[in-house]
């Protein structure tokens, strides 16, 4: 056996929350995230959607049971439009085509991309691109949305904005959150409670004070990267 | 009624380009019907014939991003199964002496006759591809290519069917300029619309990235498999008409010279749009039959000191390569032909979309 790169990690999700995932570099966030959307087949263990087991199923069976995601290195669909790029995750949700157009036009409005609709999403500015690709993971209608390193590379105007954004989506739209991101002034503005990994495992979970004082958390930050939270 | 009217509207409204891509070809056609000679007129109806390959190759290529080298292996299925529908009793006779007893009488109209070998063909394809449409890469390429290697097999060993290695002949020229251009024209608005269709956004989503079609719900193995199966078809419809065209073929006709002529214009032109299919296959033929006469000419009045043999094939293998040196994604790249520049609005645009607080 290889490593085992997530061990005994167990997280639950609420609709209307949002959950901070945090932990030094290799310490299995987005593997995480990779096995709850579907894109990783664990060897042991299952995400739950409601229920409903969508781990070790392809990748699109965890999007229709309500789950969307972000990636850390943005994945756009690089020759299609900003508004196709929204327009097609609503359509691979079962939203007929018009509709699709419509929630398009909607999400771009609301992320500040109204102007960029028609370019191709290749050609957007790179502080747009995470915008975009956030737009795109609402349009499927998730009931959970998994955001991996959101704020990664905007300067801080745009990390604020998005920040602002986000943090309106649960009660707009009933979505729990898992966001993993390395901005510790982000994530405790974000989220009232916070899972963290080091090593595969987790080592703690609670309040971002609880989170904070806790010697485990405090030990697996100085000991790999020797910066504190 | 009124509601399908409507949808025409909007489509032609919505996709002027369209119009631009055909009324050309259109006008080409008639004109040439009305005034071009025999030679041009075959030139005519083998480029249309080209057109319908071509395309049926941007469908599943152009959509998913997987290139195929096994359309040309359905468009010989096409081609045998309308050849065997259409032959009278006493031609097949002649022409394949150990076909299958029940097939012998049958004898179909033209046009059914190829519809059925291009559903046949579709068949084939819904049951042989869908293990490797979950492949990608070198991998999908490969086997697309031993897929090709098998239908050339089969089709030079099925005695009861395709005469085997041997010409298959006397079949009826039913395919003239007309037909072959009214059904280009019918395919390129089929390849238009499966692009600009919720699959095809899907398809082209995943071919820009997997994992985030996966991850937005795209079913990207199921639809790949769907776009092959339309691409089968107009593939081997294209073979029934090419059938009737030449009248006279073997296996032979249906393997790599084929295969490369059509991947060529494909990527020359641009897979990722039907004007770049199109395009292609214009710039393709045009250049095919100049070089071609430019090679006769010199055999002919002896200006080397030697034959000139397949100078045609090894230029179109270098613009082939240079296309792809220089400009990869093909003459048309991402958006249609005259689809405007695509740049940004003006600032206070953003406010005037935005949804009200």
């Amino acid at each position: 056996m290889g490593l085992r790169a997530l061990d005994n990690v167990s997280l639950e999700l609420a609709q209307g929350e949002i959950l901070g995932l945090i932990g030094p570099n290799g310490s299995g966030k987005t593997t995480l995230i990779n096995v709850i959307s579907g894109l990783l087949a664990p060897t042991a263990g299952r995400a739950r959607v409601d229920g409903t087991v969508v781990t070790g199923k392809p990748a699109h069976v965890s999007a229709r049971a309500g789950i969307a995601r972000t990636f850390q290195s943005v994945r756009l669909f690089k020759a299609l439009t900003a508004r196709e790029n929204v327009e097609v995750a609503a359509l691979a949700a079962g939203v007929r085509r018009v509709e699709a157009k419509r929630r398009a036009d909607e999400l771009l409005g609301e992320f500040g991309l109204a102007r960029w609709h028609n370019v191709l999403a290749g050609a957007l500015p790179y502080g747009l691109e995470r915008s975009l690709e956030m737009a795109r993971a609402i349009a499927t209608g998730a009931t959970f949305l998994l955001l991996d390193e959101p704020a990664a590379g905007l300067d801080e105007s745009e990390g604020d904005a998005l920040l602002a954004l986000l943090a309106g989506i649960p009660a707009t739209r009933g979505c729990g959150i898992l966001v993993i991101d390395h901005d510790m002034r982000l994530i405790m503005r974000l989220c009232r409670r916070l899972h963290v990994l080091a090593h595969g495992q987790t080592i703690s979970e609670g309040t971002a004070d609880e989170v904070r004082r806790d010697p485990r958390v405090i030990e697996a930050y100085l000991g790999s990267a020797g910066a504190a939270a | 009624m009124g509601s399908l009217l409507t949808g025409v509207a909007i489509l032609i409204r919505g996709h002027r380009q369209l119009l631009i891509l055909i009324v050309p070809i259109a006008i080409f056609a008639v004109v040439t019907q009305l005034v071009g000679g025999t030679l041009l007129g075959r030139i005519a109806i083998a480029f249309f014939i080209n057109l319908m390959v071509v395309l049926s190759l941007q469908i599943f290529t152009g959509n998913s991003g997987l290139l195929s080298f096994a359309h040309v292996g359905f468009m010989g299925i096409g081609a045998y199964v309308s050849a065997v529908l259409t032959m009278t009793p006493e031609a097949k006779a002649f022409a394949i002496p150990d076909l299958y007893p029940a097939l012998v009488p049958v004898t179909l109209p033209f046009i059914p006759a190829v519809l059925i070998g291009g559903l046949v063909a579709a068949v084939v394809a819904a049951v042989v591809t869908f293990p490797i449409m979950r492949l990608r890469e070198a991998a999908s390429v490969i086997s697309t290519f031993a897929l090709l290697v098998i239908i050339q097999v089969i089709l030079a060993h099925w005695h009861e069917l395709t005469n085997g290695p041997r010409s298959l002949f006397g079949l009826q020229p039913y395919t003239d300029l007309p037909t072959a251009a009214l059904w280009g024209v019918i395919f390129i608005v089929v390849a238009w619309v499966f692009r600009h269709s919720s699959i095809g956004l899907r398809l082209r989503a995943s071919q820009d990235s997997e994992p985030a079609a996966l991850t937005i719900g795209v079913n990207v193995v199921r639809l790949r498999w769907i776009a092959f199966i339309v691409s089968a078809f107009i593939a081997g419809f294209a073979g029934g008409l090419w059938a009737h065209f030449v009248t006279t073929f073997s296996p032979r006709a249906f393997y790599l010279i084929e295969t490369f002529v059509a991947v060529t214009m494909l990527i020359v032109g641009g897979p990722r749009t039907v004007s770049g299919a199109v395009i292609g296959t214009v710039i393709v033929t045009a250049a095919f039959q100049g070089l071609r006469t430019i090679e006769n000419q010199i055999n002919l009045e002896r200006l080397l000191p030697f034959q000139v043999v397949g100078v045609t094939e090894i230029l179109l293998a270098v613009v082939l390569i240079v296309v792809l040196t220089v400009r990869p994604g093909g003459l048309i790249e991402e958006r249609e032909i005259f689809s405007g520049p695509g740049g940004p609005l003006g600032p206070d645009a953003d406010s005037a979309a935005k949804a009200p607080p």
